[in-house]
């Protein structure tokens, strides 16, 4: 837990997870628009366009569309590849953006006045055998309820990642 | 989802009121006894957690019980649920993918 100048208390969002499969193929999935097309959207999301330009300091624009009871609207997520080290790790921000890669404002969209403007992520991939961890951290959430409840939620999802894997 | 019930328990004195709360309805003295608070600065606080409807004052003989109300903890948690989902759903997303994709793989090396 780390205090800045303003006297926000910021904390890092982690979660973890292994994946059944292959970390080339993991590799692939984050870092080809066609693959993260594939998966990119929460259920009932599609996710109907997907740009990359992968090279350090390149930007990706990903976009996820909610289902008709949620609104029917496409939401945009930008940022800039910060470090690319092929199937060991990937850096980069995330930014809630219009179509064309333009930052929005989080409170434009109904978001808390302490939502980060950027949330600087960092993937972590790890070979086990045939199978792939995936460490995913989004560093420096203000510590908030949201903070709070995603902690709970991602502890509730390794919980059962881990007896998901025990029954195996 | 409005803001006043995040800046009612953005003060942290206020989020251990609302902690408190949460095994008992207290008078507003027992409140400021367990917590080590002053009682003007409880009653402060308790005015601010009324006004965003997150506690309630049920007069009761010479006393007033302050007991928590649970609908905008509802609102909250189902608002939190959003995003307490997403990277959840989206690595499921990713996994079942992952599996879709082995199986094309196998059926094209036959």
């Amino acid at each position: 837990m780390t205090e800045n100048t303003n006297n926000v208390i910021k904390e890092d969002l982690v979660v973890t997870r292994i994946i059944d499969a292959p970390i080339e193929l993991v590799w692939k999935a984050w870092t080809d628009p066609e693959h993260v097309k594939r998966w990119w959207g929460p259920k009932n999301y599609t996710s109907p366009t997907c740009k990359i330009d992968l090279h350090e300091g390149g930007k990706y624009i990903f976009c996820m569309h909610s289902p008709i009871d949620q609104g029917d609207l496409d939401m945009y997520t930008t940022g800039v590849y910060k470090k690319i080290v092929p199937m060991e790790r990937l850096e980069f921000t995330q930014s809630l953006s219009d179509k064309d890669g333009n930052k929005i404002e989080p409170f434009q969209v109904g978001m808390p006045p302490d939502f980060p403007k950027e949330i600087r992520t960092q993937i972590v991939f790890r070979a086990i055998g045939n199978l792939t961890e995936l460490t995913i951290t989004e560093f420096d959430w203000p510590v908030s309820q949201m903070s709070v409840y995603s902690y709970a939620g991602m502890h509730q999802s390794i919980d059962k990642l881990s007896a998901s894997l025990a029954r195996a | 989802m409005n803001t006043i019930t995040f800046n009612a328990l953005a003060e942290p004195n206020r989020l251990r009121i609302v902690e408190l709360l949460r095994e008992n309805p207290y008078p507003v003295g027992e409140i400021a006894r367990r917590l080590v608070l002053r009682q003007p600065q409880v009653s402060k606080h308790l005015r601010v957690l009324s006004a965003a409807g997150l506690v309630k004052v049920h007069p009761a003989a010479q006393q007033r019980i302050y007991q928590l109300q649970a609908k905008p903890f509802k609102e909250l948690d189902n608002w939190l649920e959003t995003f307490r989902r997403i990277w959840e759903t989206r690595l499921d997303n990713l996994d079942k993918y992952m599996q879709e994709l082995k199986e094309d793989q196998k059926r094209n090396k036959k």
